[in-house]
């Protein structure tokens, strides 16, 4: 080949890679100061190696700008736009959604460069977590089960291809995770019990690359020997609601699931119910199950386990280990070796009532006395759980986990009493709650330090870590706080117009730090001056 | 404080669960719960009444008499193809006029307008089960009054009496919204109005600034940098925590010893309690 030949290769291959966007093998090793993914980057961790604002500036954070996100009468929610999503971050410019909305907002000022609305056929509308970006094209899910592809650049629609069927009660909101060419969907829907399942789609066409079901569908396959009969496990939920996690070296993606159906009638589904209400680690190329572990064996109290599985590698008794951990709906912290699924840590993060111990291989055993009664069933945590979605971080300077919790009570009711139930078979009633940030100790489960927010209320916000010794989050007041991740001392916050309602997430660019934060329909952004 | 009882509700509960249930029932509340939960317009009940009346002879000996499925035929309420229907006769006009002999399902000749009858029961049926928040609740009064009494007794007779500030309560409310509220008191419960608001639960604080000067008042709002309270005049007034070195801010809350006993209470305590309670109309 000649020189000017190789030249021309080198000059368009350039061409073609500026011209395409987030290339997904980037996401393997994200650049410091980008954020291409939900949570930053396929850790899940949530710590971000900028430094720019640390612990002896943060008290100096301004408002850079903000955006209010409008969707028009009705749009969003029922409840008014609610910003649930963590925006990525891709050459200056960031991407976020609420239902059947997606934006592109300029990253260093907040101008709104395009807004996209789907024409949604309904669905609960409760919330959407964001976008995946591979190349140039834009993927988000809507509350009537499309996944849609729109330009990045753009917004201008390229397909939209149905994940799930509305008439069955799917809704869909995770933000989709993009692996090579794989796009990762999730779906939600406990009304009318149906099976949970992730899929994989083709980023070109939106077409199924492979399909995991959340339950087995016959007797004799694996897993069956934990339902009673075929009608209860392809009745049996296990919604895949919230965007999982990815090892690149060990090739494996890390998904929660979702609780059993009926939700709160579980004695048409004795047995443990795989793989609802489990961490399962699956070969993203085929969809193949490699392992599982299930934190919530039969659960009945709504205690999806969908809750961010987060990868980092740590010393355990002086030996470095690859681990996946959560702090889980249920109240109980897990770290587990990612490799296996096996056990290491298991330990309640709230006091919580609804448990007999741990059994040999690290799982919390239920209490048949705690499951909702026709007369109620007095349960700690509450139905929406210790913790929910918001999601936690994880710091490798200070080796603590930290996750929003909710301390809960509430009485659960049985409602459907025959020997199949439908629905969810059963309401709960809360009674109290309140909220704290806890930090925990990978290693023990011990609770390092925890900071009780004053006053009542079950509220839960998301955190960031940065290298700059400052974690990120929100309080129950609409306040935005930043604590000292060692300490849990409070070393800055800014009274925002409602609850820090997303994931905070960070970015650099001209060499200037950005905190961005999710409040209601606003995103706040903050520099140093 | 009690605003973030509210938020309780919105941001907590996430994705799976929904918005506490109507306090009244009243349409209004019931329509806001449907859309939330997505639930279509219900059928027309003339229409349901209709169609419950043709289902039950001529469907129910094998899909059950509420269609959750009998003897032969499977069960409706969650059929995908009854799902699909969406009350329209179109997806159920073919499989009721030809059975599906195969699986021993004969013909039946209804009529159009019975079919539509059919299919607007059938979506009721399936409406019933996803709309979660309208679920009845069974007996819920199962406890021991003797034992609840003994309890009471106990733990609650110095604040509460019977014939005093809890006599008729039991009248007042029904037996599930009695027990969320004997259990923590809020102005409502998940299950309707638990009955007025109490200015006995009303949480007071006092503020003592560096200088001594006191402020006492109902607590507005806290958190970790500022407190308001209304004093008796009807007054405002708020600090800035950081502003004010030295500042002392006590709160009172007489919902405490409530607190204290949710922490406590057994499930038969809490059975107990409200039976003795039920004996209050």
């Amino acid at each position: 080949m000649k020189l000017s030949h190789l030249a021309l290769l080198f000059i368009s291959s350039i061409l073609t890679i500026s011209a395409q966007g987030l290339d997904p093998a980037s996401i393997i090793h994200p650049e410091k100061g980008s954020w291409p993914t939900y949570n930053g980057d396929y850790s899940g961790r949530r710590f971000s190696a900028l430094d720019q604002i640390n612990a002896h500036n943060v008290h100096d954070l301004k408002l850079a700008w903000l955006y209010h996100a409008q969707a028009g009468p009705g749009g969003g929610s029922p409840f008014g736009v609610e910003i649930k999503s963590t925006p990525l971050q891709i050459d200056g410019v960031l991407y976020f959604t609420v239902p059947d909305h997606a934006w592109a907002v300029d990253a260093r000022t907040g101008r709104e460069i395009w807004h996209y609305k789907w024409q949604s056929k309904g669905g609960i509308h409760t919330g959407n977590r964001g976008v995946g970006i591979y190349h140039d094209w834009l993927f988000f899910e809507t509350p009537d089960d499309h996944l849609i592809s729109l330009d990045k650049n753009s917004g201008k629609f390229r397909w939209a291809v149905e994940i799930a069927d509305l008439a069955q009660e799917y809704f869909s909101t995770p933000a989709p995770l993009v692996i090579g060419n794989h796009i990762i969907v999730g779906v939600g829907g406990d009304s009318l019990d149906v099976p949970g399942f992730l899929e994989s789609r083709d980023p070109e066409t939106g077409s199924v690359q492979w399909r995991w079901n959340t339950e087995p569908i016959k007797k004799g396959d694996p897993g069956s020997e934990t339902w009673p009969d075929e009608q209860s496990m392809t009745h049996g939920g296990g919604m895949t609601w919230l965007t999982g996690t990815y090892d690149p070296e060990l090739n494996l993606l890390y998904w929660g699931t979702g609780n059993p159906n009926p939700v709160h009638a579980g004695q048409g589904r004795k047995g443990d119910n795989l793989w609802t209400c489990s961490i399962v680690a699956l070969n993203p190329n085929t969809g193949k199950l490699v392992w599982w572990f299930q934190p919530s064996p039969h659960d009945t109290h709504d205690w999806d386990n969908i809750e961010e599985p987060v990868l980092f590698d740590a010393e355990i008794n002086g030996e470095k280990r690859k681990l996946l951990a959560q702090a889980a709906r249920n109240g109980y912290f897990f770290v587990l070796d990612r490799t296996n699924g096996k056990s290491l840590v298991t330990a309640p993060f709230i006091d919580l009532n609804w448990s007999k111990g741990v059994d040999s291989i690290g799982r919390p055993i239920p209490d048949p006395a705690k499951e909702p009664k026709t007369d109620g069933a007095l349960v700690i945590p509450a139905s929406g759980g210790a913790t929910n979605w918001p999601p936690p971080s994880y710091n490798p300077e200070t080796g603590l986990f930290y996750v929003s919790s909710s301390p809960s009570y509430s009485v659960y009711y049985l409602t459907d009493t025959t020997a199949h139930p439908e629905g969810y078979g059963g309401r709960d009633s809360g009674l109290w709650a309140e909220s704290a940030l806890k930090a925990i100790d990978i290693k023990t489960g011990k609770i390092r330090w925890s900071h009780t927010f004053p006053g009542e209320g079950g509220s839960l916000s998301g955190i960031l870590n940065t290298a700059g010794h400052v974690l990120f989050t929100g309080d129950p007041s609409g306040n935005a706080i930043a604590f000292d991740p060692a300490s849990g001392k409070i070393l800055w916050h800014a009274a925002l117009t409602s609850t820090v309602s997303n994931g905070p997430m960070t970015y650099e660019l001209d060499k200037k730090q950005y905190l961005v934060i999710g409040a209601g329909d606003m995103l706040y952004a903050f520099t140093l001056p | 404080m009690f605003f973030a009882v509210a938020l309780c509700a919105s941001q907590q509960q996430q994705d799976a669960p929904a918005p506490p249930p109507p306090p009244d029932q009243s349409a209004a509340m019931k329509e806001a719960v449907r859309n939330f939960l997505a639930i279509g317009a219900p059928p027309n009940p003339e229409a349901v009444k209709r169609g419950q009346a043709l289902f039950v002879p001529n469907c129910g000996f094998c899909h059950g008499t509420n269609a959750h499925g009998g003897n032969s035929g499977p069960d409706l309420v969650r059929s995908v193809l009854v799902l699909h229907d969406q009350g329209t006769g179109k997806e159920i006009t073919p499989v009721i006029r030809n059975g599906r002999p195969a699986k021993g399902m004969p013909p039946f000749t209804l009529t159009d307008p019975q079919i539509l009858d059919i299919a607007a029961f059938l979506l009721s049926r399936n409406q019933a089960a996803a709309n979660r928040m309208e679920y009845q609740l069974q007996n819920v009064v199962t406890g021991d009054p003797k034992l609840g009494e003994q309890y009471f007794t106990a733990h609650c007779a110095s604040c509460h009496s019977p014939t005093g500030d809890l006599a008729h309560i039991a009248s007042k409310m029904d037996a599930p919204a009695l027990q969320s509220r004997f259990l923590y008191p809020r102005d409502q419960s998940f299950f309707g109005p638990s009955g007025p608001p109490n200015p006995r639960s009303q949480v007071t604080v006092d503020v003592t600034l560096a200088s001594g000067q006191t402020f006492s008042g109902a607590l507005n709002h806290i958190d970790d940098f500022s407190v308001a309270l209304t004093d008796q005049s009807g007054q405002h007034h708020s600090w800035l925590l950081e502003s004010e070195p030295g500042i002392r801010v006590q709160v009172h809350n007489p919902l405490q010893p409530h607190l204290d006993l949710l922490k406590q209470y057994t499930d038969a305590d809490m059975h107990n309690i409200l039976a003795y309670l039920e004996t209050m109309k």
